[in-house]
């Protein structure tokens, strides 16, 4: 029964070893997705390559839709599970500064990292501008602490927020995934652009 | 049909299928009929003596759950219990305590009934370890605080169960007696802190 970490007592090494392996895991889909390319994922902002999107909706509905059915199954307590808690006007500002750094950097921080592991320069530079951007979000934060901590809601769901069932609430999203997956395909046929290549 | 459309149809058949299971099945009842009424008949209560026995030794295997309200329980209660009112008996803040196979969970209210209800719920949710303390509170102040031995000569059984009596009376008597403000902290000093994993994103 799960979550792993929180119902059983495992040691500490087990437990980074588990997230060590699942580290590994995680950054051979990111390659093998094409994600250490910052032409494929700047695309996403253009319209001509939607990977990212399409990666992405598809890991949170399998998330959704999966760890739905484990607790169903009596495997994982979702009671349990972390969920992120809430600041409004964080998460507001927080949100652009990612984006901005996103389309201008080409990269997200973990696929900085899965692009750095093949020996990127730019993506160097990105981490190394992520690292000073953390260095002084830190030093500074004294100074913008009533903003980081303003407006604060708690660890909220969305379907508690719109006051529907979780399972609807998945179906829901499932939907909106087909319908964007749907869309997406359209924009890159319309936005197609054949000079860019999709190799490294 | 293309594979985008066979696709598109089982992602909406999994979601509608979704959305008409219970979100949280461990919360729903595992056990039949049988399995609970099987359960019922076996010995799942302590006397208000043995409870006082663990409570002498502090016995770190037990966990006393008093299921009286709020208010009862700041009154007075059996010192190591902690406070889980029946209606508040499926709060998820609980679920650490109730679902766990560690300790023991000796439920007790004023009387029997309340205590039954408690053990038949968490029992059958499938939670182990769970008992009641027979008789409840009226049963401890009969016993345990106002029992006292009469007769000539005493024998080493009657010796020690009465020896056990007046020491939890002694121990119940003196933490009852403290301020609730210092009861207050001690509560929240035994509160098991919510554990949290650290999120993060991609």
């Amino acid at each position: 029964m799960g979550p792993i970490s929180i119902l059983h007592e495992i040691p500490e090494w087990l437990n980074l070893t588990i997230a060590f392996l699942i580290g590994i895991g995680f950054g051979f889909a990111l390659e093998q997705a094409g994600f250490s390319s910052s032409r494929k994922l700047t695309g996403m902002f253009y319209g001509y390559d939607t990977t990212v999107l399409k990666v992405f909706f598809t890991a949170a509905i399998v998330a959704l839709a999966g760890s739905q059915l484990l607790s169903y199954f009596g495997l994982l307590n979702l009671n349990f599970v972390y969920v992120n808690p809430y600041y409004v006007n964080a998460a507001f500002v927080g949100s652009i500064i990612m984006g901005a750094g996103f389309i201008m950097g080409g990269f997200c921080p973990g696929t900085g990292i899965s692009a750095f592991s093949i020996g990127k320069i730019d993506a160097l530079f990105f981490l190394i501008g992520g690292l000073t951007g953390a260095f002084l979000f830190a030093e500074s934060y004294p100074m913008i602490q009533s903003l980081a901590n303003a407006k604060y809601k708690g660890p909220v769901r969305v379907d508690e927020w719109l006051g529907i069932s979780p399972g609807v609430f998945t179906f829901l999203l499932i939907l909106v995934a087909i319908l964007l997956f749907w869309l997406a395909e359209r924009a890159e046929k319309r936005f197609r652009r054949p000079d860019i290549s999709s190799e490294i | 049909m293309s594979a985008r459309i066979k696709i598109s149809v089982l992602l909406a058949g999994l979601g509608l299928i979704l959305a008409f299971l219970p979100f949280n099945a461990s919360r729903t009842f595992h056990l039949s009929p049988n399995e609970l009424l099987d359960q019922q008949c076996k010995d799942h209560g302590f006397t208000v003596d043995e409870v006082a026995r663990f409570m002498n030794v502090e016995d770190s295997t037990v966990q006393l759950i008093d299921l009286r309200s709020n208010a009862e329980f700041m009154e007075c209660t059996i010192p190591g219990s902690i406070n889980i009112p029946l209606q508040d008996l499926l709060n998820p803040d609980w679920e650490g305590y109730l679902n766990q196979s560690e300790r023991r969970n000796i439920f007790y209210s004023n009387g029997d009934e309340t205590a039954t209800i408690a053990w038949t719920i968490v029992t059958g949710l499938g939670y182990e370890n769970n008992f009641v303390m027979k008789g409840g509170m009226n049963e401890w102040y009969k016993t345990v605080m106002l029992s006292e031995f009469e007769g000539d000569r005493i024998t080493p059984r009657e010796n020690a169960l009465f020896e056990n009596r007046y020491r939890a009376r002694r121990t119940f008597t003196k933490m009852n007696s403290v301020p609730d403000s210092l009861k207050r902290q001690y509560l929240e000093a035994k509160r098991l802190e919510e554990s949290q994993l650290d999120g993060g994103c991609e």
